[in-house]
């Protein structure tokens, strides 16, 4: 791949831009397995590989892609980006300015794999699904039962004008189960170990078999059935205790995205939307309760966002976002970092592959875990509602107003779980809602979770993130059914 | 152009041949190019350029379904296709209900824009700062967001039963928001529209109209509630589009989560609104067949408020037992959860009036601009939740009286398409970044809509 990199830089330095990176991917690899009702099925197998070519001038950026690897393409590529860059020149009036990338500039990351899931016969994954798929039909209310995994790995060479140069050998996987049951006119779905497709990591296919989807199928299943004929969630202004796994997305809507210092910026006005954060909040801001700690982690083992350097070749790092309640950073890249006055890069910048520019995105984002065990949690509550597994997720351009509701929730009374309701909703103010944070679940409720499809970009990219939260507990919170 | 058909065409036939004796499949094989200018705070600030080439296979082995893509489509890369896919297909469960590939492919060509085709960033770029201009990015306390993207796409779609067809999409697309975001609190505006030839995308008047849509005072909080609502075309867009999905997709009706299933057949919505599913339409962007080569045509799916049918592809046609309708995506695609949707959808209706008769027509109520992060709640009631964005209005006795500040609706897309009264003469074009999905759609006043929390802005 050497010349290949080799090519894009000398095409792209040779029309006089001030900077350059490429990026060859060789291999992308996908694969997806999926079962459906023991039949229907999309088994896919992806094979990719292609070239993308970020240059700026002194006024604008430009980005190339062509799906191939060769220096023909590289060239074509680097070609492509300076002529975006000049189309661009005509709007821009200020030069660019960007932060050093600092840090080590060269060198080699590697996913910590015991069994690469692409080695791992096929037959024998299927039939785990096969298997797990079956579980799910607890009863005739079990409509549909889907069981599948996914399996990425990447092989990145990037190379930067400034010398920054590695490679990266990343593999992500993830797996998971759903049951659709139906009766007298109600549809409910549940799902196992997560929404979205399951739970997801920066592992081999060791992650997949530890999550034991044939043992956890019988319970998705029964709870898909028992959401029937559950109760509608109370209305009421209440006291909420969230999973994990809510909370993890909580999270990810409320902090991670608000975070972001292109929103802040206005750099995704017209897409995504902005931020209710300004530049001069960090270090004043109020975000929550003291018991709110979050911290974006590209270092911590086994998340999707963790990575040897970003791909604007800054090396990865672990940036305190808000301090026991108390805004502290953002998520930056080098460009951004620059306009906010900052040293050096949050090495957040990230591309949904070789066909995309890196744009600031969530590494690990991980709300820290406090000293209450679940039980614990559920004592401080005589009466509530227990959320778990997002369903339906919304909030404003913003990232203030949001509603969330979940695929299950159990009443709280008197501190022991009570029967499961269905439709659970709940909604709120970011600041409030995080101020309302009065206790934080200890490390037995933590769990890392990966999020494989955070959409954000013109054109659209994909982001695979990871969020560890532990359950947490809310006062006066606005839930209802939905 | 991105690729020639001809070229893409005898691709497709290479990699049929090599398939197995007794393996059936179909391919697609895809030349794409696309620029995006994508601009915030007045400028471009993420030019975009692409060119790509891609293979999709998918094989049928005793009834076994495999699928294999690939980028390479060297003889290297075509062998590596066949081979992932055949061995995928060997390990597959059986589905006894998958009919035989279809084999009536012989679609009529639509029309498409060579010049589209043909663009080069430079041209998109020019269109991107008219949009930027008429927008007033240079203005001060006006901030100026948006995008323009433009391209094509080739494809050639074959298989093992005969069909052999390719054509060419192309596709243009802007959006431009106007913020003041130092006004306490900030306003904004925002206009979009595609079109299938870039010469007639005009950035712009969509530039002049996100201008115009932006609020001139600051605008006074609304209490949640019921109104009565005139959802503009881009807010209309959004329930059709939902409505698409929950309502019409082949596979919600097969797992039973489709909001219409029990309503197929009757008159449930009003007698003036009509709903087709057309391809074929030079009103939406059009496309001359589907990902499986079954040529688009026009289908009703409410036909004068009567409800038409689920959309299918090969898989769920066979699992349902209905004809095929020509709504097949990538089998690989990541719409894969949804099966078969509505892809070009037009609505129509007999009576429409100006935006001015709307507004008399809505009395007292709101006007939408447009939804921000829309989400389903609820499939099978047809829920879904979001924010107003971008210009929401308060209407006293059909006059408008004053900005509102957002409001998030929760509401069953059923509900408020069944709730309309009146529709708008002038039919809006929206679509994705790449034209893959379309609404034509006018805006529409509905009876009653459920705002259920405001933000502060």
């Amino acid at each position: 791949m050497d010349d290949v990199v080799r090519a894009a830089l000398r095409a792209a330095q040779a029309s006089g831009i001030e900077y350059a990176d490429v990026r060859v991917q060789s291999p992308q690899r996908y694969e997806a397995l999926a079962v459906r009702n023991g039949e229907a099925c999309a088994l896919t197998a992806s094979t990719g590989a292609g070239v993308g070519v970020r240059v700026r001038t002194e006024l604008a950026w430009g980005f190339g892609t062509v799906a191939e690897v060769s220096v023909a393409a590289a060239r074509t590529a680097a070609r492509l980006a300076v002529r975006s860059a000049r189309s661009a020149e005509g709007s821009c009036r200020r030069p660019i300015a960007v932060v050093p990338s600092r840090g080590p500039s060269n060198g080699r990351y590697a996913s910590r794999v015991r069994k690469n899931p692409f080695d791992v016969d096929r037959s024998e994954k299927v039939e785990l699904l096969r298997d797990a798929e079956k579980a799910l039909h607890v009863g005739p209310e079990v409509k549909s039962g889907h069981a599948s995994m996914q399996a990425w790995e990447n092989v990145t060479r990037f190379a930067s004008s400034e010398g920054v140069s590695y490679t990266s050998h990343i593999v992500h996987v993830g797996a998971g189960l759903d049951a659709t049951a139906a009766a007298h006119g109600e549809v409910q779905r549940r799902s196992g170990p997560n929404s979205f497709g399951g739970d997801y990591g920066q592992a081999g296919y060791e992650f997949i078999e530890r999550l034991g989807l044939p043992e956890r199928a019988p319970l998705v299943g029964k709870e898909a059935v028992a959401l029937l004929d559950a109760p509608a969630c109370p209305t009421a202004t209440t006291t909420v205790v969230l999973a994990s796994d809510q909370l993890a997305l909580q999270v990810h809507e409320s902090v991670g995205h608000a975070t972001e210092l292109d929103r802040v910026l206005g750099s995704e006005a017209g897409f995504a939307g902005t931020s209710f954060l300004a530049p001069a909040d960090r270090g004043s801001l109020q975000y929550g309760s003291e018991w709110m700690s979050i911290v974006a982690d590209a270092t911590e083992a086994g998340g999707l966002g963790t990575f040897g350097w970003d791909d604007e070749g800054c090396p990865a790092v672990r940036t305190t976002l808000v301090d026991r309640g108390r805004l502290a950073g953002f998520l930056t890249n080098r460009e951004t970092a620059a306009a906010l006055g900052l040293p050096r890069s949050g090495a957040t910048a990230r591309a949904g592959g070789y066909d995309r520019a890196p744009l600031i995105r969530m590494t690990n984002v991980d709300l820290a875990p406090g000293d209450h065990s679940f039980e614990e949690l559920l004592e401080g509550v005589d009466d509530g509602v227990y959320f778990e597994t997002n369903r339906s997720w919304s909030i404003d351009d913003k990232r203030l107003n949001f509603q969330f509701g979940t695929e299950v929730g159990r009443t709280i009374v008197h501190g022991e779980l009570g029967p499961l309701v269905r439709n659970p909703i709940y909604a709120g103010m970011t600041p409030s809602f995080w101020g309302s944070l009065d206790a934080a679940g200890d490390a037995s409720t933590w769990h890392l979770w990966g999020i494989p499809n955070c959409g954000k970009g013109q054109p659209i990219q994909a982001a695979r993130v990871g969020h560890g939260a532990p359950a947490g507990r809310f006062r006066n919170v606005r839930v209802r059914g939905g | 152009m991105p690729g020639r058909a001809a070229q893409l065409e005898a691709v497709a036939s290479r990699v049929l041949r090599r398939l197995p004796p007794g393996v059936a499949g179909d391919v697609r094989v895809r030349a794409e190019g696309w620029t995006t200018m994508r601009f915030a705070n007045g400028h471009v600030h993420q030019p975009h350029v692409e060119e790509s080439r891609s293979i999709s296979l998918r094989v049928a082995k005793e009834q076994r379904l495999g699928i294999a893509t690939t980028t390479d489509t060297t003889s290297e890369g075509i062998a590596r296709v066949v081979r992932d896919a055949v061995a995928l297909a060997s390990i597959a469960p059986v589905d006894r209900r998958v009919g035989p590939f279809p084999s009536d492919g012989r679609p009529r060509p639509v029309p498409y824009s060579r010049s589209t085709a043909a663009l080069v960033p430079e041209a998109v770029g020019r269109l991107a700062e008219r949009a930027l201009d008429a927008a007033g990015a240079g203005d001060d306390g006006y901030r100026v967001s948006g995008a323009v993207h433009a391209g094509a796409q080739t494809l050639a779609v074959a298989n093992t039963s005969g069909c052999l067809v390719s054509g060419v999409r192309t596709a243009s697309q802007a959006s431009v928001l106007v913020e003041r975001p130092a006004d306490d609190p900030p306003v904004s505006g925002w206009a979009e529209g595609s079109h299938w030839d870039a010469a007639r995308l005009d950035t712009a008047g969509i530039g002049r109209e996100a201008l115009a849509r932006m609020p001139r005072t600051a605008p006074k909080a609304a209490k949640p509630g019921a109104y009565r609502v005139l959802l503009g075309g881009a807010a209309a867009q959004e329930m059709v589009g939902f409505l698409g999905h929950l309502g019409f997709s082949g596979h919600g009706e097969e797992e039973g989560w489709s909001c219409l299933k029990s309503k197929r057949g009757t008159r449930f919505f009003p007698e003036n609104l009509t709903l087709a599913d057309d391809g074929r339409s030079p009103m939406g962007l059009p496309n001359a067949f589907d990902e499986e080569g079954t040529p688009k045509r026009r289908l009703a799916l409410i036909d004068a408020g009567v409800v038409g049918p689920a959309v299918t592809d090969l898989v769920t046609a066979g699992h349902l037992g209905t004809p095929l309708t020509g709504h097949a995506l990538p089998p690989e695609s990541p719409f894969g959860e949804w099966g078969p949707v509505p892809t070009n959808m037009v609505l129509s209706s007999k009576d429409g009036a100006s935006e001015e008769e709307l507004a008399k027509i809505l009395g007292n109520g709101l006007i939408v601009t447009r939804f921000h992060y829309v989400r389903i709640v609820h499939p099978a009631r047809g829920v879904i939740t979001g924010m107003t964005r971008d210009g929401t209005y308060r209407v006293r006795r059909g006059e408008v009286v004053e900005p509102v500040r957002n409001l998030r609706f929760t509401q069953s897309v059923l509900d408020a398409l069944r709730a309309t009264e009146a529709f708008g003469r002038t039919r809006h074009r929206f679509s994705d970044e790449r034209g893959v999905q379309s609404v034509t759609c006018p805006a529409l006043v509905t009876a009653r809509f459920h705002f259920t929390s405001a933000t502060v802005f």
